[in-house]
């Protein structure tokens, strides 16, 4: 159980988590119609709904990423991602369930199918998520090392 | 209290380690703090994306928004087929109509069988690229005209198995093929003959 308070690990996760939402995120803020696209391919989504998650889930997805990359409010930024992987999998779950052949519109640009294969990646993904909400807590992060500089006193750990 | 900045008192919240020793009162797990930061969040990211894209949220609110990525989706097609199949042509709904009524034209469906099944244009033939493809298809058996004039199609423009299945035919000898890049779904929109679970429409 050691390992799991370790905060280095905690540090590699997080970053690794966070730079995939932003690799994810970042691409579709530039191409939102694209998004849009791959949206409507899942063929469950009304017009509304496509247009409301085209706009606002890049989004969602790069600033909790940016959080996570940060060191800043890493436990609400996994939780929002820890929800988005549930979305993401039941997804890949119905897409696989219908035999839909469709790219999952994860990445722009990287061939992806939603499929089986995905939603195990995911699932695995979410335990990440899990694991940086129950035990990171941000120690080693530019946020700490910027509140190291700003006030030395501050450092001493009270835990 | 005094040195810290309002800032970063509230990027410390949910972070107790980060808290001062002088500031003892330790944040404990707190769902409220948590669920709010999330919020905080959600809002940031609604405020830059309805900024940013209040048009597409427009559009996706007129219900405009399908339509408009249907064309997308078919803009890419034709573009992709450009660079990468460029002697294979797309054909529109209403010259594949015309061919269709004066039977000049035979159809192929390129999609999977179940979905073949399930509705098809009137009258087409499935050949799905995949069997095509492995092998378990007699294509002179099935197709013994070369010269024939073939129309593929799948399920519109997020689909690229009808241009596939054109280039495979063209590369098998056949000549006269043409894609309906609108594919299933435009068909059945148009309110042309279709064969659904068996029964014309």
């Amino acid at each position: 159980m050691k390992l799991l308070q370790n905060e280095y690990l905690h540090l590699a996760v997080r970053l690794l988590l966070g730079g995939l939402f932003l690799y994810a995120g970042l691409p579709k803020i530039m191409d939102t119609m694209g998004f849009a696209s791959s949206i409507y391919n899942y063929k469950l989504f009304s017009s509304f709904v496509i247009g409301l998650t085209a706009a606002f889930i890049p989004w969602v997805e790069v600033l909790a990423g940016l959080a996570l990359v940060l060191g800043v409010k890493v436990r609400s930024a996994a939780l929002i991602i820890s929800l988005l992987f549930v979305v993401f999998i039941s997804l890949a779950a119905i897409s696989a369930i219908r035999g839909l052949d469709i790219d999952c519109g994860c990445f722009s640009g990287v061939e992806r199918k939603a499929n089986w294969m995905a939603m195990l990646e995911d699932i695995a993904l979410l335990g990440c998520s899990f694991f940086i909400f129950y035990f990171d807590r941000g120690r080693i992060s530019p946020m700490a090392l910027i509140n190291k500089i700003s006030s030395p006193s501050k450092t001493e750990d009270v835990s | 209290m005094t040195e810290e900045q309002p800032w970063q008192a509230w990027l410390n919240t949910a972070n107790p380690i980060l808290k001062s020793p002088r500031n003892q009162t330790r944040t404990v797990f707190s769902w409220a703090i948590i669920i709010k930061d999330c919020l905080w969040i959600v809002g940031i990211a609604i405020l830059l994306g309805g900024v940013l894209n209040y048009t597409l949220l427009l559009d996706g609110i007129n219900g405009k928004l399908i339509a408009e990525i249907q064309q997308k989706q078919l803009t890419d097609l034709r573009q992709k087929a450009e660079q990468l199949y460029p002697g294979i042509s797309f054909i529109n709904l209403i010259s594949a109509k015309k061919l269709y009524d004066d039977k000049l034209a035979l159809f192929l469906d390129a999609r999977t069988t179940p979905e073949y099944q399930s509705a098809h244009i009137y009258g087409a033939m499935s050949l799905p690229i995949r069997m095509l493809v492995q092998g378990d298809i007699q294509l002179d058996k099935v197709l013994p005209d070369k010269e024939a004039l073939l129309i593929t199609y799948c399920d519109g423009g997020e689909c690229d198995t009808g241009l596939e299945l054109a280039k495979e035919l063209s590369e098998r000898g056949y000549n006269n093929i043409l894609v309906l890049g609108e594919g299933y779904p435009g068909w059945e929109a148009a309110g042309y003959p279709i064969e659904k679970a068996g029964i014309k429409q």
